[in-house]
Parts: C-alpha cells; structure tokens; sequence
C-alpha cells in the first residue's frame, strides 16, 4: 500500500530522534563491510553530540529535567510533536524549516511546490512520524490495544482458553462430534450446579483433603466439577497380563494412572450412572441435569461411583503383592 | 374332535369307538411307518427367515414412579426467579413511582424489582425462561438509554392522557422482551392497570376453542378459553388497583353481576364461565376506560404472528385473518391508532427475531417508520412481491419504532458488574474485558454478552 499523503500533516508530528531516516536495503551487506578483522586496530567510532553517552535527543533531555525537577516528563514512548518544542524555544522557531514555519503560520504550500519528489520525502517523514522508518509506513502511533500484560496466562491461547478439566469433561460428553452441543450442556451443568442448594457432604465418603467449605462450592461452579471429579478419581487401574500367572492364567497387576486418565475414568463412571437415570422433566437439557445431579450425589457420598472406586482400590491392594512377581520375571 | 356317530354302524362297538373322520388310505398300520424327521436346527423351511433371529431383550421396566400428566412441561416452562446461593447485591435500589420519572440518573446501572412488581409481573407472564433470571438473588433490570427514553414517554403520556403506539424492534437478543417487562414494571410501580399478550403465537396457532360472534359483519370471533385465562390472569396481576375499582356503569351480561362489585370479582367471574369471558371482557374495558380510571398498558410479545392469517379456519375452510379474533381485532385497533385510550396509557408491541414467521407487511412498516424517523428517504414496497397484507400495513400505520441496538460500553460495564458483585462472573470486569466481551457480542447485543459472560465462557 503506499504511504497515505498528506502534505499539511506531515510535519506536525514529526519526532526529533536519532534514527536512519532511510532504512538500509541490504542489512547483511552493511554487516559484511563492517567485519573487522582481530588483528586490526580498535577503530574509534566518530561521536557525534546525540550519539554514545552523551545527552539524549531533545525530548530525552527534556525528559531528564523534568524528572531532576519534579515535573511530569514528556512522554518518550511517542514521538514529540515539532510544534510542541518550537512552542518553547524561539530561537528554533526562527530557524525552522520554511515547510514548519509555513505550517506554524498557517500559510498553505503552493501546489506548483510539491514536486513528486517534495511528496515522495514528506510521505517519508510521515512514516518517521508515526515511529518507523522512511521507507515502511506504520499505520498508527503506538499500540491500538495496548502491549498484553506478560507472563501471558495460560488461558490466552484459543485452544486452552477453559479450564483444562472444563475441556475435558467437556470432550467427553460429547456425542458424534457435536462440540457445541456438548458446550450446552456443559454450561448448564454449571449453571444448576450454581443454582442448586449446598451440598452437605456426609463422613463416610470424604472429599479430597483441603476442599473447600461445601457453602462455598456453588459460587465456584468449576472448583464444585473438579472437587467431584478428582475426589473419585481412581488411582490405579487393574491390568490383567495374560499367561503371567502360569499355565496360560491372567495375573492381575496394578497400573497406576496419570491425572488426565484418573479424571477420564471418574467421568466415565458418572456418565454411566447418569445415563442409567430417569429424566423427570422433557426438554434438551434433561441429559445435563441428570449429570448435574449426579455430581451433587457425588459430594454428598450418594453416588454408587463411589463403591466402583473402592473396589478398584481394594483389587488393587490385593494385586500389590503381583508387582513381586512381575519384578522377578523381569530379572 | 368329536365326530358324529354314523346311524347305520353295522359294528356296535364303534358307538364306545368313534369313526375317524378321515380314512387313511394305505391300510398299513401307522406304528409301522417311518417317524416323522425332525428338522434339524440349522436347517432352513422355504418360507422361513434365513437371517439369524437374536433375542430382542425387552428394556428394563422402571420401578421409579413416572411423572403426573403435565408435570414434565411444568418442569420446562418453570420460571425460577431466585438462586439463593447468589450473593446479595449491596446498594441495589429498587425501581419505584419516583424513580421511573428520572430514569436517567440511573442509566447504565441495575435497578432491583420490589415483591409487588415482580408478583405482578410473574402474573402476566412478563419474565420468559430464556432470560436467566434464575442465577440472580432477585430480578433486577438495567437501565439503559432505551429504557429511560420509554420511561419518559409513559410519564409523558400519563400526564397528558394520550395513547403511546410504540413497537419494539431490533435484532435477536438485543432485549425486546426485556423493555416491555420494563415498561409493564413502570406501569405497575405508577399503578397502571397492565394487560399482556405474552405470546402472540398462542392466540392465533389454533390450539383454542373459538366461536364466530353472532350479528357481525364481517364475521369476528371469539376465544372464549383463552379470553377466560386472559380475565383470571388480569384479575391477578392488577388485583390490587382492581380490587378499589367497583362497577359503576350498567352491562348486558349473560351472568348476573351484583351492582357494587369490585372489577376484580367481574373478571373472575367471567374467568369462571368461558362463554361468558367475551362480554365480561368487554364490560370490563369500558369499566376501566371510563373517565377517573387509571391509564392502562397493552403489551403484546412476537408481533409477526398477528400480522398475518391466523391457523383458525372459517366455515368454507378459509384461513381466518388474525385481525378477525376479536381479541387481536382489540389491540391492532390501539395499535394503529383507530381507538385511543381516553385516560391515557400505551400500547407496546415487541418483534421476535428468532422464531416467528417473517410478515413482510409488518418489516416494511417498520423499515418505513424507522426512515421517517431519521428522515430518509423512504423504502417503497415491492411491487413484484405478493404476500403483503394489507390489513397488517394499515394497523402498523403511524407507529413510532424503537430499534434496538447493542448496550454501550457504560451500561455493559454496569450490568457485567451487577454479575461480578452477584458472584455469578468469576472475573475482573475492566475496561479490557468489557471491551472484549463487548466486541465479542456483536457490539453489545446483550443476549449474546450474556450467553458469553454466564453461559459459554465458562
């Protein structure tokens, strides 16, 4: 796109920096001439009165005596505008270009003036302007939206913007692919989970240690989902190695389980008991609210998930000592 | 099978033994033939299924008690309007007489509904199922630049005892449904008399009994069941100024009314008796039009469905038009202005945008009306285009058009703080996420900041 023309404009933003106004074509060759062999004499860079450890172009000076002073400083994030420094400085007004003293004056540039060079050079300092080089044109000062706030958090990318356990009950509830429906009833799931009185979990069936107050769950619909969850979630799960045993017999063996698969398992076992449940109203939500209720009775140690659990965790116990065996065969 | 002996059995032991009916004709006897084959089981009969028959389990019978008749669409249409886990929003002020003459102090803020309001508003079915008033301690509204415009227009009115013909469009979710349960609740706080259509569908879809009305030309009809749930729903939602009100003028009733009988008590005993509910109707509004009554508020939901022919049949099977039911014949009267209300009041009417048929004559008034508004130039019908009504265009001639648009970011950032201070959004609401949520929702369509808010972003 070439660079937007406008020949009033393009002075009355026009930054003092110490920038190329013109941005070098080939870098790389730039690099390769200033190669200097190890051999050579340290070369002293000629310093000029902006550059090396000197003072600052005139905003940064400007800047730098505010703050000795206790004034506001200029912002140096942005360019400060030509006007704003010949404002303060009259000898500079004097000696400004005829193109800022017209502008100052109110005076219009001639037409016959602006030469297709004249143009080509003022689209070149409205790009400077705007903060890049001559030859790019930026489109704005600064930022539309403002730099994001770093580290980013782990939900800003489109794919993990859920909570990881929301995403995944979610992908589990899921039926011939139908992510959005699945959404729904996700949604709703939280939402009765919300709206449902507080659960009162009873001591047979405790809860994860450290859970929350149960008063304090409905508020936390997804902290409710995922106390449900883990709370049942099985630690192992028993594999049977065929012929392990001797004489072709299958030797239990347990295998413990990662966090996404204990969840998995949890979820399974609701769903099934879900799905085995009456609906007592019509609608599209009556599956959600079954599953819903089925969390509730979960927390308040109803849920028959329960005893699923615990005789995996028994079988478990007892298979232990084929861990023994499974350990000598290898050696 | 007992055979008939025969008479003339020349051996007298066949009378204890009786003849087989049928002769066999090889005279061998029977014990010395072949037994019959039996067929082997995986042997197929022409005639017979070849395929394998695998046992069809009959599903388990439930031992659970099944719901009562209607109770599951009880449990559907069930309007919850508290969720007690909600935490209590603290300075929450409730809309009251005062405050509906200044709404603008409170624009872009959330106003509570006080007991009485909201009774009277669950009576005319004003909240709907899909506005998620079940996640809220209480109903509460916002106020937005729409609602104090309206606002102002009632008061207005009801100074100067004029007749307000407004129909409310805008796209889906933008809160059509919502204004008139604005409005309806600034009508009640003020003491209106408040009479809903809460669908328009359900008048003229057909599922009510109707009777053609004897001695009018054209032929006009009534719906006697649904003008007696009409009366008992007025009854209740504005038995408080009702009960004050006594019959003052003299009615030809098919019932006998006792002569200082609370307006209350006629609509009750006109919702007692169907065929008796037009007249009372009747009886009714001229009761509540006579001069020194209160203003009134006519509210119909989904406009379209009256704007076009009704499912209802005539006798020659002809499609009875919407505006020959006496009861829409009612509203469209006010609606297009033919029939004023002399105590003043308004009459409001909401589009739907999602599931209502398309009436091009009720889209070209309002495209129409809007034109006029801004002063544009104006759209002329189609003149290849044949399925205009007439009738409908007539009734929606000359009403003003309030067009919804999306929340600014002022009154999203009050309503998403409602939700915050509520504990329903788990977030920080800032400028970043109002703005997101904003720009997310189609530029504030409110119905989509709330689905993306408390419904999808989870």
């Amino acid at each position: 796109m070439p660079p937007r023309l406008n020949f009033h404009g393009a002075s009355r933003s026009l930054a003092i920096r110490s920038r190329p106004s013109i941005a070098l074509r080939q870098p790389g060759i730039a690099q390769v001439i200033a190669r200097r062999g190890y051999a050579e004499k340290e070369e002293q860079q000629p310093t000029g009165p902006n550059q090396g450890g000197g003072i600052g172009h005139v905003s940064e000076e400007a800047a730098d005596i505010d703050r000795v002073t206790g004034k506001t400083p200029p912002d140096i994030g942005q360019g400060t505008p030509v006007q704003e420094i010949l404002k303060r400085d009259q000898e500079g007004k004097d000696k400004a270009p005829e193109v800022i003293k017209e502008d100052i004056g109110g005076a219009k540039a001639s037409a016959e003036t602006m030469t297709f060079e004249n143009l080509l050079a003022m689209g070149q300092m409205q790009n400077v302007a705007n903060g890049g080089l001559a030859s790019d044109p930026v489109a704005t000062i600064g930022h539309k939206y403002g730099l994001p706030e770093l580290p980013l958090p782990p939900t800003s990318n489109l794919h993990y913007r859920y909570d990881p356990v929301i995403t995944q009950v979610t992908n589990l509830l899921m039926k011939h692919g139908k992510l959005s429906a699945a959404q729904r009833n996700m949604a709703f799931i939280l939402n009765h989970l919300r709206t449902a009185p507080p659960p009162t979990p009873s001591p047979a069936h405790p809860l994860l240690p450290g859970s929350p107050h149960p008063s304090h769950l409905p508020l936390n619909p997804i902290g409710y989902l995922t106390l449900a969850i883990d709370s049942i979630a099985p630690l192992i799960r028993i594999r049977s190695q065929k012929g392990a045993a001797g004489g072709g017999a299958a030797l239990q063996i347990p295998v413990p389980l990662g966090l996404r698969q204990r969840r998995r398992q949890a979820v399974e076992w609701i769903l099934n008991s879900a799905n085995k449940k009456n609906s007592r109203g019509s609608g599209k939500s009556q599956f959600a609210q079954r599953f819903a209720e089925e969390i509730i009775g979960v927390i308040e140690g109803r849920s028959s998930v329960w005893e699923r659990r615990n005789l995996i965790h028994k079988s478990g116990m007892s298979a232990r000592a084929n861990l023994l065996i499974m350990q000598r065969r290898r050696k | 099978m007992a055979t008939p002996l025969p008479l003339n059995c020349w051996r007298q032991k066949c009378l204890s033994r009786p003849f087989p009916s049928t002769r066999l004709f090889s005279t061998t006897s029977t014990k010395l033939a072949l037994p019959v084959a039996t067929k082997k089981s995986g042997a197929t009969v022409k005639g017979q299924k070849k395929s394998a028959r695998i046992k069809s389990k009959a599903p388990p019978k439930s031992t659970a008690k099944p719901p009562m008749p209607g109770e599951r669409k009880a449990m559907r249409k069930r309007i919850v309007l508290s969720n007690t886990n909600a935490l209590e929003v603290d300075g929450l002020v409730d809309l009251s007489r005062e405050m509906t003459g200044s709404l603008q102090n409170h624009a872009g803020k959330v106003v509570g509904l006080e007991g009485a309001t909201v009774d009277g508003l669950r009576a005319v079915e004003a909240f709907k199922t899909t506005q998620g008033w079940g996640l809220f301690r209480r109903p509460a509204v916002l106020i937005r630049e729409e609602s104090v415009q309206l606002g102002r227009r009632l008061v207005g009115v009801e100074q100067g005892k004029e007749t307000l013909r407004v129909v409310v469009d805008g796209a889906k979710g933008t809160g059509k449904s919502m204004l008139l349960l604005q409005a309806m609740a600034t009508a009640f706080v003020r003491g209106w008399i408040v009479l809903n259509v809460p669908e328009a569908q359900e008048v003229v879809n057909a599922v009510n009994d109707y009777a053609a009305i004897p001695g009018t030309t054209p032929t006009l009809w009534s719906q006697p069941a649904y003008t007696a749930n009409w009366l008992a729903q007025i009854a209740k939602a504005n038995g408080p100024i009702l009960n004050t009100l006594k019959v003052s003028q003299k009615h030809n009733l098919p019932i006998t009314v006792p002569s200082d009988t609370t307006l209350t008590r006629l609509c009750e005993l006109g919702a007692r008796d169907s065929d008796a509910a037009w007249p009372v109707f009747q009886a009714l509004w001229s009761e509540i039009t006579a001069p020194g009554r209160p203003p009134i508020l006519m509210a119909v939901d989904s406009l379209s469905y009256i704007m076009d022919l009704s499912q209802y049949r005539d006798p020659d099977f002809n499609l009875i038009h919407s505006h020959d039911l006496v009861l829409v014949k009612h509203l469209t009267d006010y609606l297009s202005g033919t029939r004023t209300l002399p105590n003043g009041g308004a009459i409001l009417a909401a589009t739907s945008r999602s599931h209502a048929p398309v009436s091009l004559s009720m889209n070209l008034a309002i495209t129409q009306q809007v034109e006029r508004q801004k002063g544009e130039e104006i759209t002329e019908r189609d003149p290849y285009e044949r399925k205009y009504d007439q009738r409908a265009e007539s009734s929606l001639k000359g009403v003003e058009v309030l067009m919804l648009k999306g929340l600014s970011k002022v009154e999203a950032r009050g309503l998403m703080e409602y939700w915050a201070a509520s504990g329903v959004l788990r977030q920080r609401v800032d400028e970043r996420t109002v703005a997101e949520k904003w720009a997310l929702a189609g530029n504030g369509v409110v119905g989509e900041i709330q689905r993306g808010a408390l419904r999808m972003r989870i």
